[in-house]
């Protein structure tokens, strides 16, 4: 095993159990260590994100945020919205991970700067090999910011 | 049925070299795609704006940009595109030979959605293309502009 195996942080933001397993599963055993912080709420993630800025130890800042859209409380694009128009945070790239396929879901995303838009798989296996592709992009082409 | 998809990239380079391998490593992947080449961000601009509301020219569906141009520099431009609304929903992947982290902060922060940077040989290019046409073309669903003009024409005809 090499010595400078590569560590992310992703952030989840999912409100569905299932969905957080499912993901949670799908992306261990990728190429990198992926360390995995889950929030069920727009509001969790957004206090988790405030410790994050402030250096808290035991919440380190993501790379990569992935983010449902349709979630009780404060909605995915409401999230999306808070953290572009955040100095600090605007710079973690933000991708929508969701069921929705509305068109407009898609515009609006993209017009508030998410940077990708991916339907959930029905498949588990199909789901795995997705994020295993969204992995490769984000980890193994773009380069991210330090952590 | 399928519609055939074709999908439109536009390149902002402007060192010809590194067109051509781009050019060449996008014609080699399996989503049939078509290339805007803009030599500088100035002509970018120029076709983006002319062709907002056109019924035939293209709007890219992603564009690839590099850094350091002479005149204005892809930061500039980045900063430019992401404040226009009728453009700011395009993708910009950033494809440079600067691996400097403040280059990194500043495209993440002026909302670059990738940040590659330029391999050096025609193999690793195409590996690079397959794994970005992979992501933003077969995964990710997109505001597909070219898509929206063959379905209406479609049904006009």
């Amino acid at each position: 095993m090499e010595n400078d195996e590569k560590q992310v942080c992703v952030l989840l933001i999912e409100d569905d159990p299932g969905d957080q397993k499912l993901i949670k599963m799908a992306l261990m055993n990728q190429d990198c260590v992926i360390n995995l912080m889950v929030a069920s709420s727009g509001e969790a993630a957004m206090d988790y994100l405030r410790m994050s800025t402030d250096d808290v130890a035991g919440y380190p800042r993501p790379n990569l945020i992935l983010l449902d859209l349709n979630m009780p409380g404060m909605g995915g694009k409401e999230f999306l919205r808070k953290v572009k128009a955040d100095e600090d945070l605007c710079s973690i790239p933000v991708v929508v991970l969701t069921t929705s396929d509305s068109e407009t879901d898609i515009r609006e995303c993209y017009a508030l700067h998410a940077a990708g838009y991916i339907q959930k798989a029905a498949m588990p296996e199909e789901f795995r090999n997705v994020l295993k592709r969204l992995t490769r992009y984000w980890f193994s082409v773009s380069a991210l910011l330090k952590g | 049925m399928d519609i055939y998809k074709t999908v439109v990239i536009m390149l902002v380079e402007d060192d010809l070299g590194d067109q051509k391998l781009i050019r060449m490593s996008l014609r080699e992947q399996r989503i049939a795609n078509t290339p805007i080449v803009a030599g500088s961000a100035e002509e970018a601009i120029d076709y983006l704006v002319k062709n907002k509301k056109s019924e035939i020219a293209p709007m890219p569906d992603l564009i690839l940009l590099d850094l350091n141009m002479p005149g204005m520099g892809g930061k500039e431009f980045l900063r430019w595109i992401k404040s226009d609304p009728d453009l700011e929903a395009i993708p910009v992947v950033i494809l440079t030979t600067s691996d400097s982290d403040k280059d990194i902060l500043e495209s993440f922060k002026l909302q670059a959605a990738g940040y590659i940077n330029k391999p050096v040989s025609l193999g690793d290019f195409q590996e690079v293309m397959q794994t970005l046409t992979d992501y933003w073309f077969n995964i990710c669903r997109h505001i597909n502009y070219e898509a929206d003009r063959q379905v209406s024409k479609c049904s006009n005809s």
